[in-house]
């Protein structure tokens, strides 16, 4: 507590107990304070005081990028390093005789600093001075220390602030925060949001949707708690679908694999995998190490498996030409991005080129957090290898038996070996390895082609004592010999066999002969049946296993068919995150200024110094790193979920800047209720993220009328102090699911495959690719956003119309746009034509068509109408309705969506909900 | 439509006498907050180089994102024209004439050049490729002109070459990214984006950033590279098409009369206002004015998107084929709609792939061809621009995504069925003409093969500071918050092309 604080604090408990010496004391105090604030003994704090300038006004030239004179003041030990003059710059306890402060007092303007900016103001040397002299002490920035204990600030009753007002306010904890900042900023929050407003704000904010009617009714007839309504939408499937299409943004979904080719990708079940994670509240630390490191849990599950494709939504090259280690490396680069985006709102991409620019970390240690994840199987190919294999139930028997047949007569390591071969095909040596080429080519990002004497090699390779080779290949020929050698042309056979016509692609099993250590394997092949230059065979990869075991068993040659058939099964698939074995691990080096062609050290898998300590009893791998991040030691893993959770209800972070937290991010609005809330988060919630979502949702804070008048909002322009209820317009998902909801049209279908509801003609057109947007029939045309196909050079075009993203790169934050083209979707895009007509059709009454507007508008908006817009829609329907009874021919005009008009009424009604349906109280939450 | 302004007048002046009760808040209240700005205007203000971001108060552009705004330096040009020859074209049969490496055609390219080297196709040891053009000094500036572009000769002297570009990529996709949005990765926002966001637009009936697109396809690396990346949506270049709507949803849908679609927004925006009297949030204003701007859009789009209307003459001028899709057609649509004010037109043609693969792919017929489609659009969009008066408050870039090898391709190692060459980023030509450029200048030259740039060497990150600091810019304070860092369109490089610059 600075001296300040304190005093006042003294000079509170003194008011309570010697009311009677307060003019003396008072005078006293005063004095105090006085001679205090200008006493040079008062401490400087490092980061609240100091850091702010460095960053502003020296940082650019004197930090993580340039250090020019060889002077940084990043990091404390450069800081007090000798600069190029032979000296150090600052002198810690010296002032006067710092190089740094000098300068800020220089007259000559080559050698004041900041070198041609303004000069320093006198307060800002002023602190910079005192610090030194006080011992340039180095703080950490309170983004890398630990949340610590916050107490929940008393609520009392002060002048200036309403109790009357702020009495139904107080829902929970979170209210006395919010309390304490508006009393201090001397305002009162508004009156509660009425019932029918808040039943729509929390269902949007829980489900996505505007709540079901038999809910809504409930609660306003009081038979259900507001409580009872929160828990009901967070026990909702719908709930998975609204917060997946969040995560998705960040883990950068899509069923593209984004580049030229743009080529479809079936990972659709890691977007299922999400929602149903979300739905059945999985631990955020659970949560986060299946994401990040399925795969190295003991045992996997294939769920477990599923959810590693997290980090295999990064893109995929395959356009011609490209070369694949090349677009592996920005993958791996795009994880190390991504994951500190994600958990540690970050901006570690910076330091792949250099230095952190403001915050602390270094160069080099961003290539020791990428060593964590340049070690997975994945290598940017066509294929996408590897990917997890969805087998049928009857294959999944067979699949059994193979096992069963393998524990009898074999080892463990063996029928692990098996279990993930027939799971995920790997490890395997893929052709764009092979060196060496004669007499063939590598056929651009698929295979290998060889002609007749035809040869190459996989270099320093390792066998593991395999006694068995797979070949992925295929042929148009017959009568192929292929040979395997031990290291070139020269040397031992290895494994021989013939290559015949195949259709399509095949796994060919062959006796391979056990070889130690390391050594080259020299494939050639023969065939002096063709011409020149014919292709022979197109070699995909090698594989090297140990035998099937149980070789003189009876049963061996069927077990022996039905394992090769296994293998050879086309099935949908994932990919997934397999780790290297270690006979096949790659060392991670130091990219010079990010140039992944220009390598330097080499570096092992750590994480940055500034943040939590490592423990010993984690693996150096990505489950390591996955703990780490969730350790509860991590100063940034909370706050930031807790940051961004509060910014999808309330439309703001606590820190605004969402994406950062950092010493370049704004400060914290409520620092304290930041913390508060992280700490909860992990401890009492056990990162559950049902319950921070009910936490704030069941706070007076949220629960406020969003309704204000033009002298009040100017109070709070932004509702950075929340005085009001959250007001903001619907993400481009919501206000489709909620047209084809209030509509009643919407599907309740749950996962699968993206869907593809109507587009205008002619939005794709990819360059070679035959993939097409083929209108999805029956109910998939009506599907939630969340199953919309997601093409990465061609997103949905009313969703990219109202801020969602292309999910190229991880998204953090949509910034909110209001734009012409948005009223143009939502007056004339066909989804939304089709579900005024429902609505209009679903609301009509015989006989009284001013009713009939008030329940179209009521169940859109879940409003009673008021008389001057019914008045205003009553207006719209007389000249609709006469436009198209004056034109009665038009009856047999198409109409919208539809071949023929309906009946005039209803023509006119469905004008009518389609300007419902763009009024700014549906696109928005109030 | 009646009383908008009087709200939006209103509005402005109360947030003007808001401002200064809040400046105080913001510096003294709250020593740790701030009143930090909601997401929604984050970073709006382009001109802010301060990382003090944030603290900006609503404007016109909060209510119309498009609104003008004057540039921080005295602009050169209001507009640019980007005409992108997708597929990347052969400078070699162009522009960049090398009579040694027509001596040198047949022969081996030198070790030298091919070691340590990677190529998309070559494999081995290519020959070298003679040019499959023939060329001549042309107008008074002397600049090499090939005769695949005849007309293009007699505008010459009002363009400046710069003949030694470089790019790091040479694959289309990332090139064609590079090109447009200054990261051969996805996820930033193109040029035209940029340009918009900087500058709003002029006129507020069409979009600011508008893209045309012929050739059958859509560029390599598809709608990105005319995207907004972390920029808000709004800024995206807007395709506008040839056939179907020209904007996604412009027309009004079957049965609705003109009239009945201003009633319909007339009744939303009476109920907004009734809405904005309730809850004071400006953005209900904003959207009031944007249904108001989408029933303009919907008559201004298609009005300047038709070009039948236009006289015979001109039509003959620029060689039009009124509802196809033509590169021709798109040149008259880009001066129609830089002359109602658009900020950005991009253009990008597809087929200029020639590797030698098939016919249309080959060096000497094929290219031929898609000069002959771009030759005399060109000619007289330069033309009409002049005659008209805008070209010197226009801009326009000419150029591919990378050159092509002076080497000819020899895919899977294997002769090929035509004359090709394949992708080569070290060195091609680029033109500019209009405001602020130097008529009849040529920059940079490359060695005697035209392999390298030996002088004048200029990357595209050059290439896109030229271009905004001709729109008014410093490209090095032209900024914009995201993921917690400022990005820049060039990155942390690029410099000024000065001797093209008048």
């Amino acid at each position: 507590m600075s001296s300040l604080y304190l005093i006042l604090y003294v000079s509170y408990i003194m008011k309570k107990k010697f009311k009677k010496i307060i003019p003396f004391l008072g005078l006293l105090l005063l004095l105090t304070i006085i001679t205090s604030c200008s006493s040079s003994s008062e401490k400087i704090d490092f980061s609240t005081q100091i850091k702010p300038i460095l960053n502003n006004k020296c940082i650019t030239c004197h930090g993580g990028v340039k250090k020019n004179g060889g002077f940084s003041v990043l990091f404390k030990e450069e800081a007090l390093a000798n600069t190029k003059s032979g000296k150090p710059a600052i002198i810690p306890g010296n002032a006067s005789e710092s190089e740094f402060i000098k300068r800020l007092h220089e007259e000559d303007p080559e050698l004041r600093m900041p070198y041609e900016k303004p000069k320093l103001s006198d307060e800002e040397i002023d602190l910079l001075t005192r610090w030194i002299d006080q011992g340039a002490e180095w703080g950490n920035h309170w983004a890398y220390s630990l949340p610590e204990k916050v107490d929940v600030p008393a609520f009392t009753q002060e002048a200036g602030f309403d109790i009357n007002t702020a009495t139904p306010f107080i829902q929970n904890n979170i209210d006395n925060f919010i309390a304490a900042r508006l009393k201090s900023e001397k305002l009162t929050p508004n009156s509660p949001a009425e019932n029918n407003i808040i039943s729509r704000r929390v269902a949007l904010d829980l489900t996505g949707l505007p709540p079901d009617q038999k809910l809504h009714q409930a609660f306003l007839s009081g038979e259900i708690s507001y409580e009872n309504l929160v828990d009901s939408l967070l026990s909702k499937k719908e709930y998975g679908e609204k917060w997946a299409s969040w995560w998705l943004d960040m883990a950068r979904y899509s069923d593209s694999k984004g580049y030229e080719k743009d080529q479809g990708r079936s990972i659709y079940q890691y977007r299922d995998w999400v929602i149903k994670a979300l739905n059945k509240d999985m631990p955020f630390d659970e949560f986060t190490i299946t994401q990040l490191a399925g795969d190295l849990l003991p045992d996997p599950s294939i769920d477990q498996l599923i959810a590693t494709a997290f980090h295999r939504n990064t893109m995929n090259n395959d356009e011609g030409g490209t070369d694949d280690e090349e677009y592996r490396i920005a993958a791996v680069i795009d994880r190390v991005n991504t994951t500190f985006e994600v958990w540690q709102s970050t901006a570690i991409g910076c330091v792949q080129c250099h230095g952190h620019p403001y915050d602390p970390f270094k160069h080099e240690e961003y290539y020791k957090l990428m060593a964590f994840f340049n070690n997975t199987r994945d290598e940017d190919m066509p294929s996408e290898a590897p990917v997890l294999k969805f087998y049928s139930p009857e294959e999944e028997q067979k699949i059994t038996q193979i096992n069963d047949w393998i524990h009898k007569y074999g080892d463990q390591t063996v029928a692990e070996q098996y279990k993930k071969f027939i799971r995920y095909a790997e490890p395997v040596h893929n052709a764009h390895h092979l060196k060496n080429i004669q007499n063939g080519a590598y056929d651009d990002h698929a295979s290998t082609v060889l002609w007749d004497k035809g040869s190459c090699k996989f270099e320093n390779i390792a066998a593991e004592g395999a006694t068995t080779l797979l070949l992925k290949h295929r042929s148009a020929i017959d009568g192929t010999t292929i040979t395997f050698k031990k290291n070139n042309a020269e040397g031992e056979v290895l494994a021989q066999t013939t290559i015949n016509k195949t259709r399509g692609s095949y796994i060919l099993k062959i006796p391979f002969k056990p070889v130690d250590g390391r050594f080259d394997l020299y494939i050639e092949t023969n065939n002096n049946s063709v011409a020149k230059e014919v292709n022979v065979i197109n070699l995909y990869w090698v594989a090297l296993l140990q035998d099937l075991p149980g070789k003189d068993q009876n049963g061996y040659a069927a077990i022996n068919k039905t394992l090769t058939n296994i293998l050879n099964t086309n099935t949908p698939t994932v990919p997934i995150m397999v780790e290297n074995p270690a006979f096949m691990k790659r060392t991670t080096q130091v990219f010079e200024r990010g140039n992944w062609l220009t390598k330097t050290d080499t570096v092992q898998p750590e994480t940055p110094k500034t943040l939590n300590p490592w423990e010993a009893e984690w693996p150096k791998n990505r489950l390591g790193l996955s703990k780490w991040l969730v350790s509860k030691k991590n100063p940034l893993t909370a706050r930031t979920m807790v940051n961004r959770v509060w910014h999808q209800i309330f439309g703001r972070g606590f820190v605004a800047s969402i994406e950062d937290i950092g010493s370049q991010s704004d400060a914290p609005s409520h620092p304290a209720l930041l913390d508060w809330l992280a700490l909860r988060f992990m401890n009492e919630h056990n990162w559950s993220i049902k319950a921070l979502v009910k936490e704030i949702v069941m706070s007076g804070t949220y629960r406020q009328s969003s309704e204000s008048n033009a002298e009040l909002y100017q109070k709070d322009p932004h509702n950075d102090l929340y005085v009001r209820g959250p007001r903001i317009r619907l993400s481009a998902e919501q206000i489709r699911d909620q047209a084809l909801a209030v509509a009643d049209l919407l599907s309740p279908k749950m996962y699968g495959p993206g869907v593809m509801p109507p587009q205008p003609e002619g939005v794709w057109q990819t360059v070679y690719s035959g993939e097409k947007w083929i209108e999805s029939k029956g109910e998939d045309r009506y599907r939630r956003a969340v199953y919309t196909y997601m093409k990465r050079t061609s997103p949905y075009p009313s969703f990219i119309t109202f801020d969602g993203g292309s999910r190229e790169v991880c998204l953090i934050r949509r910034t909110v746009t209001n734009t012409p083209l948005q009223a143009l979707v939502t007056l004339n895009d066909p989804v939304f034509l089709e579900a005024a007509l429902a609505l209009a059709k679903n609301q009509q009454l015989a006989t009284n068509v001013d009713q009939s507007i008030a329940n179209i508008y009521e169940k859109a908006t879940y409003t009673k109408i008021t008389p001057a817009k019914l008045a205003a829609l009553k207006n719209l329907y007389n000249n609709a309705y006469d436009e198209f009874k004056n034109d009665e021919e038009t009856t047999a005009k198409p109409f919208f969506h539809l071949k023929k008009k309906p009946s005039t009424e209803l023509a006119a009604l469905t004008i009518v909900a389609n300007a419902i349906m763009n009024l700014d109280e549906f696109l928005s939450k109030a | 439509m009646d009383n908008l302004e009087t709200l939006i007048q209103e509005y402005l002046q109360r947030e003007a006498q808001a401002k200064t009760r809040r400046h105080f808040i913001k510096n003294c209240a709250s020593g740790l907050g701030g009143l930090a700005l909601s997401s929604i205007f984050m970073g709006c203000d382009p001109l802010s180089t301060q990382k003090k971001k944030a603290k900006i108060t609503f404007s016109e552009r909060d209510l119309n994102p498009l609104a003008t705004l004057a540039p921080p330096l005295s602009p050169k040009v209001k507009s640019v024209i980007y005409l992108h020859m997708a597929g990347a074209p052969s400078q070699l049969e162009m522009f960049d004439y090398k009579p040694v490496l027509q001596k040198l055609h047949g022969k081996d390219c030198p070790q030298s050049l091919l070691e340590g080297r990677k190529f998309a196709f070559i494999k081995g040891t290519p020959k070298l490729l003679g040019p499959q053009a023939e060329f001549k000094q042309e107008g008074e500036s002397g600049n090499w002109v090939s005769n695949f572009l005849p007309h293009f000769k007699k505008v010459v002297d009002e363009v400046a070459f710069v003949k030694a570009v470089h790019t790091d990529q040479f694959n289309h996709g990332p090139a064609q990214l590079f090109m447009h949005t200054g990261s051969a990765r996805l996820g930033r926002p193109s040029i035209g984006a940029w340009a918009t966001y900087g500058l709003g637009s002029e006129n507020q009936n069409l979009p600011g950033f508008v893209v045309l697109t012929s050739g059958g396809n859509t560029p390599d690396a598809g709608k990105s590279v005319w995207g907004s990346g972390f920029l808000p949506s709004v800024y995206q270049g807007v395709q506008c098409r040839s056939k179907g709507d020209p904007v996604l949803y412009i027309e009004d849908p079957d049965g609705i009369s003109r009239n009945l679609k201003k009633s319909t927004i007339d009744a939303i925006n009476k109920i907004n206002k009734e809405e904005y009297a309730k809850y004071a949030d400006p953005e209900i204003l904003a959207r009031i004015n944007q249904y108001e701007m989408a029933y303009r859009m919907q008559i201004a789009v298609p009005e300047v998107m038709n070009i039948n209307n236009e006289p015979e003459n001109i039509k003959q001028m620029y060689g039009v084929e009124p509802g196809k899709e033509s590169f021709a057609n798109n040149c008259l649509l880009a001066r129609k709609l830089v002359e109602d004010g658009v900020r950005f037109v991009q253009l990008f043609d597809w087929g200029w792939d020639t590797h030698g693969n098939i016919r249309e792919g080959s060096i000497d017929l094929g290219l031929r061809n898609k000069c002959r489609e771009i030759d005399r659009p060109i000619t007289a969009l330069i033309l009409d621009l002049k005659q008209r008066g805008l070209l010197d408050e226009t801009l326009i870039v000419w150029g591919g995504e990378f050159g092509r090898t002076p080497m000819q391709e020899n895919r899977g190692n294997k002769k090929m069925a035509y004359l090709g060459r394949d992708h080569h980023g070290d060195a091609f030509t680029m033109w500019m003409a209009g405001g602020g450029i130097k008529k009849g200048a040529s920059h940079g030259q490359t060695d005697e093969i035209g392999f390298s740039g030996v002088e004048g060497q200029v990357s595209v990150h050059d290439i896109h500071a030229t271009i905004l600091h001709l729109l008014g810019f410093n490209h090095e304070e032209f900024t914009f918050d995201f993921q917690g860092r400022p990005f820049r369109l060039t990155d942390v490089e690029g410099e000024i092309i000065k001797d093209i610059l008048a």
